[in-house]
C-alpha cells in the first residue's frame, strides 16, 4: 500500500514541477511577447519619465554579449589547461587533490563575494588601467572587471566538462599514441582535445549561461550606467574600460523594486534573456546528441 | 624566425598596453560625483546637456544618498556631490553651493479622501503613534496606515527627519525604499499607503496625490515663494580644500544657465538664480 | 626541426615537462586567486569582527539602525561606529535556507525517482531538458516573475487586515515575506538537486536493481531500497550543492524577503510566514550603495565573510560525501 502512495506521490510531483516549470516559461513568453517591441532591440535606454521616454534595452543586450564573450574567452583556455593538467599530469597527487577541491570551491561560492573580491581587486591603484582613474580616484568598475570575475563563474564548468570528457576517451587511444613516439602535450593537442571537443563546448557553454545571467557581479563591478560610458576614445578597448549595464542589471533595475520600475520594459528584456539562455540550452543539447553519434572508439 | 615572431609578438602586445594605458584624448576628463538619488533624473539631463556644451567633460554619478554622497567627498572618493538637506556640522571640510530648488511632498494614494495633514498628524504617522487611517481625520479608510519611506543614505530622509520628525529616527513599521520612485509605485499601489517623495515624482501620471501641509498646497508656486513647510535647496557639494574649477564652473552653470533652469523646472523642480 | 632540437638539447627540458610546468603554473595561479579571495575578504572583514567579537552573531539592537549608525559614521572626523549584531539575518538566512532545502529535498528525490525510473519515456525527453533548463534561468528572472505575480497575490489575498493591524508599528506586513522567499527559493533550486539526484540514481549498477527484481520484489520497493539507499551519498552532495546555492542567493531574496532586518518570530503562527526579514546575502546588495564608505565596508565583508566561510564548508562536505560512491566504482 506505501509503495503505491510512494508511486503516486512520485508521479503527482513530477506532473506538478511540469506544471510549475510550464507556468514560469508560458509566463514570461506571453507577457514579453506582450511588451516586446522591436525596437526595444535597437534603441539605448534614455533618462526621462514614463516608459515613452526611457527607451530600450540595445546597450545593455550588448551589454551581456560583450561580457559574456569576455568572461568566456578567459575561462575556455584556462579551463581547458587544468582540465588537461588535472587530467593527463596531475602530479604530486596532494596537490592535484587540493586543485581539485579548489575548482569545486569556487563553483560553490556565492557570486556576490566574488562581486566584493573584484571590488577589492580593482580599487587598488595599480590596475586602475583596467577601470577608470580621475583626480587620483580609482572608479574600479569597468566591462574588464566585471568579466575577470565572471570567467570565475564559468571556469568550473568547463574544467569540469572538459576534464569528464578527457576522461571518457579510453587509455588505449593515449597508449598507442605514446606507442608512435609523441608526447604527452602533441597526444593532447592533437588527439585528446580534437575528441573532447564536445565536452569543450559544451563546458563553455554552460559557462556562458551562467555567466550571462548572473547579476550581483555586474551590480557591483560594470557601474550600471545604462548606456555605455567608455573611458576614452580608442575604439574597443576605451569601451571595455568604461561602465554600462547588461540585461540582467536592467531586469533588476527596471523590475518593480528596482529604481527604474518599469515592468513592462523588465518582461520585454527578462523575454530575450530567456530567449537567449534557451538557445544556449539547446546548443548544448544538441552538441550532447551529435557527439553521441560520433566517432566509437573501438 | 623564432626570434622575430617573438619580436612582433611583443610589439603587438606593447601596442596593446599602451592603448590601454594612454590617458584619455587631449582634455576629456571625467568628473566624479556621488549622491543624491531623488535628484538623480534631473541630474542626468543636466549632465548630458552640459556634456553637450563641453564635449571634453564627462560625468559618472553614482546615486548612492545625499549623505552618502558628502561622506563620498569628505573622503576624496568622489570630487563633487548633491544634497538634498543643509549643512550639517558633521560636514566638515566640504562647503556647500545652492544649486536650485525642490520640495519634499507628502502622498497618499488617489483613493484616500484625506486631503491635508498637518506637520504633527504627519510625525505622528511616520514615528508609529497613529496607526490606523481612523485615527486621521479627513480620511474614509479604517485599515492600517503603511507608511513608507527612504533609507537612512537619503538626503530626503534626514530632511524629513529634521523637518517633520524633529530629529526622531522613522518608526520601524516604515517600510525604507531606495528611491523616491520607488516610494510613489509603492503609494500608487497601495490604498493605505503614504510616503515622502520629491516634486518631480507626483506629477500626473505617478499614481499619487499629494496632501496639503499646515494647509499650504506642494505645488512649485508655494515652494518658489517658501510657504511650502517642506520646501528646500538641493545642495552642491565640493571640499574645502583642493575644490575641482571645473565642477566649480558646472555649478554656475546650473545655477544660472537659461537652459539649465529650463531643464530643471521642465524636470518638476523649481530654479532658483537661473536667468530668466 | 632542427631548431626545436636545439633548443631541447640547450635546454634540458623535455616538451613534456615544460608543459606540465606551465600548465601546473596556471593550475597554481587559480589556486592562489582563491587563496587571495579569503584573504582579502577576511583582512577587510577584520575590523568588524575584532570590534563586535563574538557578539557580531548575537542579537540585540535593530540591525537596520546599526547599520544606518555604521553609515552614518563614515563622515570625516567622527569615530567610526561597527557596533552590529547580526541575528536577524542570520536567523532569517537559516529560516529560509533551511525551509526551501528542506522541501526541496523531498520533492526533487521523488521526482528524480520518477525521472529515472518511472516515468514514461516520452515524459522523460521532456522532463531532463526541462530539468536542464530551469536550472539555467538567471535568478533576477525569478525574482521579477516573483515580484509581479507572487508578492502581490499573498500580499492582496493571503495576508488580512487583522493580522497588519497586530504588528504595526513594529512591521508592516506586505507580500514580501517569508512564505514568497522559501516558496521562489525551492523552485529555484530543485532542478539543481534534481539534476544531480538523477545522475545518481542512473549511475546505480543495473544488476544490482535486476537482482532485486528477480527475487520477487515490485519496482517502487527494488528501486526505494536498493537504488535510492545506494545513491544515497549523491543525495548528500546535491543536497549540500544546492544548500550553497540557496546560502548565497542575493538577487531574488533582495526582491521578495521584505527588505527589512526583522527576525520572523515564530511564535506568531501563521504570521511567521508573512513576516519580512532579510537574510544576509540581500543585505549586501541592499547596501552595496554605501560600500566606499569604510565602516559600513568593513561590515559588508564582514557578512561576505561569512558567506564565504559557509559555502567553502558545504564545498568541502560535498566533496567527502562524493567518496564513498567512488569506492562502488560508481563516479556520477
Amino acid at each position: 500500500m506505501t509503495d503505491r502512495l510512494g508511486l503516486g506521490l512520485a508521479w503527482l510531483l513530477g506532473l506538478l514541477f511540469c506544471a510549475i516549470a510550464a507556468a514560469i516559461v508560458i509566463y514570461f513568453l506571453v507577457e514579453g511577447i506582450r511588451y516586446l517591441r522591436p525596437d526595444l532591440l535597437v534603441t539605448n535606454p534614455a533618462p526621462g519619465v514614463g516608459e515613452s521616454q526611457t527607451g530600450g534595452f540595445l546597450d545593455p543586450l550588448l551589454g551581456t554579449v560583450i561580457v559574456g564573450l569576455l568572461a568566456m574567452a578567459i575561462a575556455t583556455p584556462v579551463g581547458i589547461g587544468i582540465a588537461v593538467w588535472l587530467s593527463e599530469f596531475g602530479r604530486p597527487t596532494g596537490f592535484a587533490r587540493l586543485a581539485e577541491s579548489s575548482v569545486e570551491m569556487l563553483a560553490g561560492e556565492p557570486s556576490v563575494v566574488l562581486a566584493l573580491f573584484g571590488a577589492v581587486l580593482f580599487t587598488v591603484r595599480e590596475v586602475g588601467f583596467l577601470s577608470q582613474t580621475s583626480h587620483r580616484i580609482v572608479l574600479g568598475q569597468s566591462f574588464f572587471a566585471a568579466a575577470a570575475m565572471l570567467s570565475l563563474v564559468g571556469l568550473p564548468m568547463v574544467v569540469a566538462s572538459t576534464r569528464e570528457g578527457l576522461q571518457a576517451i579510453p587509455s588505449h587511444v593515449r597508449e598507442a599514441s605514446y606507442a608512435i613516439g609523441k608526447t604527452k602535450i602533441a597526444t593532447t593537442r592533437r588527439v585528446l582535445l580534437p575528441a573532447a571537443r564536445p565536452s569543450m563546448i559544451t563546458g563553455t557553454m554552460l559557462g556562458l549561461g551562467r555567466v550571462i545571467g548572473d547579476t550581483a557581479i555586474v551590480l557591483l563591478l560594470l557601474g550600471g550606467t545604462l548606456t555605455f560610458q567608455p573611458a576614452n576614445s580608442v575604439p574597443v578597448l576605451g569601451l571595455l574600460r568604461g561602465t554600462g549595464d547588461t540585461l540582467t542589471g536592467y531586469i533588476y533595475y527596471n523590475a518593480p523594486t528596482g529604481d527604474g520600475n518599469q515592468p513592462s520594459k523588465a518582461y520585454a528584456a527578462a523575454f530575450v534573456l530567456m530567449l537567449m539562455v534557451l538557445v544556449l540550452n539547446v546548443g548544448v543539447d544538441a552538441v550532447i546528441r551529435r557527439s553521441q553519434r560520433a566517432v566509437k572508439w573501438s | 624566425m623564432r626570434l622575430r615572431s617573438r619580436v612582433r609578438g611583443l610589439a603587438a602586445v606593447s601596442v596593446v598596453v599602451g592603448a590601454v594605458a594612454l590617458p584619455a584624448t587631449a582634455g576629456a576628463q571625467t568628473l566624479f560625483g556621488s549622491g543624491s538619488s531623488a535628484e538623480q533624473p534631473i541630474l542626468q539631463v543636466l549632465f548630458r546637456a552640459y556634456n553637450r556644451l563641453h564635449p571634453s567633460i564627462k560625468f559618472n554619478y553614482l546615486a548612492d544618498g545625499g549623505n552618502a554622497g558628502v561622506q563620498d567627498v569628505q573622503a576624496g572618493r568622489r570630487l563633487f556631490a548633491v544634497n538634498t538637506r543643509p549643512p550639517l556640522p558633521s560636514d566638515a571640510g566640504t562647503t556647500y553651493f545652492k544649486l536650485f530648488l525642490d520640495g519634499l511632498c507628502v502622498a497618499v494614494n488617489p483613493s484616500n479622501s484625506i486631503s491635508g495633514l498637518t506637520i504633527t498628524q504627519a510625525k505622528d504617522i511616520f514615528t508609529g503613534v497613529a496607526t490606523n487611517w481612523s485615527q486621521i481625520a479627513g480620511s474614509n479608510l479604517t485599515t492600517t496606515i503603511d507608511p513608507v519611506g527612504r533609507n537612512s543614505s537619503a538626503g530626503s530622509y534626514t530632511f524629513f527627519q529634521q523637518a517633520v520628525l524633529g530629529g526622531q529616527t522613522q518608526s520601524s513599521n516604515v517600510h525604507p525604499v531606495t528611491s523616491d520612485g520607488l516610494v510613489a509605485t509603492s503609494v500608487s499601489k497601495d490604498q493605505s499607503g503614504i510616503g515622502y517623495v520629491g516634486l518631480a515624482h507626483t506629477g500626473k501620471g505617478s499614481g499619487v496625490k499629494t496632501v496639503t501641509l499646515n494647509g499650504v498646497a506642494c505645488n512649485q508656486a508655494n515652494i518658489k515663494n517658501e510657504t511650502y513647510p517642506l520646501f528646500r535647496y538641493i545642495w552642491g557639494v565640493l571640499p574645502t580644500s583642493s575644490t575641482s574649477r571645473t565642477v566649480e564652473k558646472f555649478f554656475d552653470w546650473v545655477r544660472t544657465n537659461k537652459a539649465a533652469g529650463q531643464i530643471i523646472s521642465r524636470a518638476g523642480a523649481v530654479p532658483a538664480f537661473n536667468k530668466k | 626541426m632542427d631548431e626545436d632540437d636545439f633548443l631541447e638539447r640547450d635546454r634540458g627540458l623535455s616538451q613534456d615537462q615544460r608543459a606540465e610546468l606551465g600548465l601546473g603554473a596556471l593550475v597554481f595561479v587559480v589556486m592562489a586567486l582563491l587563496v587571495a579571495l579569503f584573504v582579502f575578504v577576511l583582512h577587510e572583514a577584520w575590523p568588524s569582527f575584532a570590534h563586535n567579537g563574538l557578539g557580531w552573531f548575537g542579537g540585540g539592537g535593530s540591525v537596520d539602525q546599526e547599520l544606518q549608525a555604521i553609515a552614518r559614521s563614515g563622515d570625516f572626523k567622527q569615530a567610526p561606529v561597527y557596533t552590529f549584531h547580526a541575528w536577524p539575518l542570520i536567523w532569517s538566512t537559516i529560516v529560509i535556507t533551511v525551509g526551501a532545502v528542506a522541501i526541496a529535498f523531498v520533492s526533487s528525490l521523488f521526482i528524480a525517482v520518477f525521472m529515472v525510473e518511472f516515468a514514461p519515456a516520452w515524459l522523460r525527453r521532456i522532463l531532463e531538458p526541462v530539468v536542464r533548463l530551469l536550472a539555467s534561468i538567471p535568478s533576477v528572472i525569478y525574482g521579477l516573475a516573483a515580484v509581479l505575480v507572487l508578492v502581490p497575490f499573498i500580499g492582496n489575498h493571503l495576508i488580512t487586515q487583522g493580522e497588519k493591524a497586530s504588528v504595526t508599528p513594529t512591521i508592516q506586513l506586505s507580500g514580501s515575506s517569508l512564505l514568497a522567499a522559501i516558496v521562489v527559493l525551492t523552485v529555484m533550486i530543485a532542478p539543481i538537486m534534481i539534476a544531480v539526484f538523477a545522475d545518481g540514481l542512473r549511475a546505480v549498477p543495473r544488476g544490482w536493481l535486476e537482482g532485486s527484481l528477480a527475487l520477487g520484489i515490485n519496482r517502487w520497493r527494488t528501486f526505494w531500497k536498493v537504488g535510492v539507499r545506494t545513491a544515497r551519498p549523491v543525495f548528500v552532495a546535491g543536497t549540500v550543492l544546492a544548500t550553497a546555492r540557496a546560502l548565497g542567493e542575493a538577487i531574488m531574496l533582495s526582491m521578495v524577503s521584505g527588505g527589512v532586518g526583522f527576525a520572523p518570530n515564530p511564535v506568531d503562527g501563521l504570521m511567521f510566514f508573512f513576516e519580512p526579514s532579510r537574510p544576509l546575502a540581500a543585505t549586501i546588495i541592499a547596501f552595496d550603495e554605501e560600500l566606499s564608505s569604510p565602516p559600513m565596508k568593513h561590515t559588508l565583508y564582514a557578512i561576505a565573510a561569512v558567506l564565504l566561510f559557509s559555502s567553502a564548508m558545504l564545498s568541502v562536505i560535498g566533496w567527502a560525501a562524493k567518496q564513498p560512491m567512488r569506492r562502488y566504482g560508481v563516479v556520477p
